[in-house]
């Protein structure tokens, strides 16, 4: 019988046990292998969470937010919502849930990637970008001039309704992904990224919209505006470096 | 110093770890940084509620969680990334020979509920204590614990697999 239970286990991994109960634990630890690989996968959780978020504490801090705690100009105004309102910017239209979901799932894949050799995603500031192949197809590969044997396929180009342009991507190495990536001032983020059909199932590229899964659609539809770039279009906005 | 002035000038070293938070509870950068904004401006319009007895950390912290919720309670779609027949798509792609862990975890932790979720950000990520997470959430620390402990069991058995 295992004396050490998950409540206690997880209050060790924590520093939530008084010196007494830790000490338990540690002379537990010290004959129980499978007892300190428990403890070892809690660490991970904590540490692969810290090194997903704790970079958002090097980041500037955006003007718009410390603008807001700046001292009120006028002393008239010294403790009054008015100072504040001026500086006021409406916050845009946002959906939290499905973006932290969205976020968090990239955290995941994020930390699988690596066990599985990729190389294709960076994490940076708890939001994801390409990297590797990934980045270097987003960069310069055109959807009118496919390479057989390459590793990423791009999709839909287009220009979102923020201005910025997106791709949508295949990854054709196991485990075969799809998603769509926003060109920005940080390289190319990720905010899809999903299984994707395997393209060794009839043996064709799959890139046409309609065999994208639907989590990329949806991401598409909720973004495009206007119509998709074609070849020209597509060709134009990369010698324009995306812009 | 009156308070309003008090909690203006607390606030400021704060910010890093007010947008760390955000990003754990919202998380994209844009989203979270909106969330920032209502915080502050919360906070400076309730700061004669600020007791400086209390710490400002924690209490500007419970404004974020609070307008957190607001906001997801506003969106009314706060629980599941993917819709029913998107997980169906996605277990379905599962049982056919993907290294499906990898899937697993992904839906795993895409799955966790508000509950668990704001938990997992104030312990995991902020570094609160058990005690201070349940005083700040204002349910019992066994409810904390329990959350964590179910959050946790989630996301370690998918990363355990991984190891």
């Amino acid at each position: 019988m295992n004396a050490i239970d998950d409540d206690t286990l997880q209050a060790y991994v924590d520093g939530e046990l008084d010196a007494d109960a830790a000490a338990r634990v540690d002379a537990a630890l010290a004959h129980d292998a499978v007892l300190a690989h428990r403890v070892q996968q809690a660490r991970a959780v904590r540490a692969q969470l810290h090194a997903a978020f704790d970079p958002v504490l090097d980041e500037p801090v955006p003007a718009r937010l410390s603008a807001l705690l700046q001292p009120p100009a006028a002393p008239a105004l010294a403790g009054g919502r008015h100072a504040h309102a001026m500086h006021r910017r409406a916050p845009r239209r946002w959906y939290v849930g499905a973006a932290l979901a969205a976020s968090v799932a990239l955290l995941a894949v994020a930390l699988w990637w690596p066990h599985a050799g990729g190389d294709m995603l960076r994490m940076h500031g708890g939001q994801s970008f390409a990297a590797g192949p990934l980045e270097q197809a987003l960069n310069h590969a055109l959807a009118s001039e496919p390479e057989a044997d390459a590793q990423v396929a791009i999709g839909l180009s287009f220009r979102s309704n923020d201005g910025h342009i997106c791709r949508s991507f295949v990854l054709h190495r196991a485990p075969a992904r799809a998603g769509l990536a926003c060109h920005g001032d940080g390289g190319w983020s990720v905010p899809v990224l999903t299984a994707a059909p395997s393209p060794g199932d009839d043996g064709e590229l799959r890139q046409a919209a309609s065999d994208l899964p639907s989590a990329v659609r949806a991401a598409i539809d909720a973004r495009l505006r206007g119509e998709v770039f074609d070849a020209k279009q597509e060709r134009a906005a990369r010698d324009a470096g995306w812009q | 110093m009156n308070s309003s002035d008090a909690v203006r000038e607390g606030l400021i070293p704060l910010l890093p770890r007010l947008r760390r938070l955000a990003r754990a509870l919202a998380g994209q950068a844009a989203d979270a940084d909106d969330l920032v904004q209502i915080v502050l401006e919360r906070a400076l319009a309730r700061a004669a509620q600020w007791r400086p007895d209390a710490a400002l950390d924690r209490w500007v912290f419970a404004i974020a969680r609070n307008a957190w919720r607001d906001e997801l309670r506003a969106r009314g779609r706060s629980q599941h990334l993917f819709a029913p027949e998107e997980a169906g798509e996605m277990a379905a792609d599962r049982a056919s020979a993907q290294p499906a862990q990898q899937l697993e975890l992904a839906m795993a932790l895409a799955a966790l509920p508000p509950d668990h979720r704001e938990v997992v950000a104030l312990v995991l990520v902020e570094g609160m204590s058990y005690g201070e997470a349940a005083e700040l959430l204002e349910v019992p620390v066994g409810t904390v614990t329990s959350r964590l402990a179910r959050a946790r069991a989630t996301l370690q058995a998918h990363l355990g697999k991984e190891a």
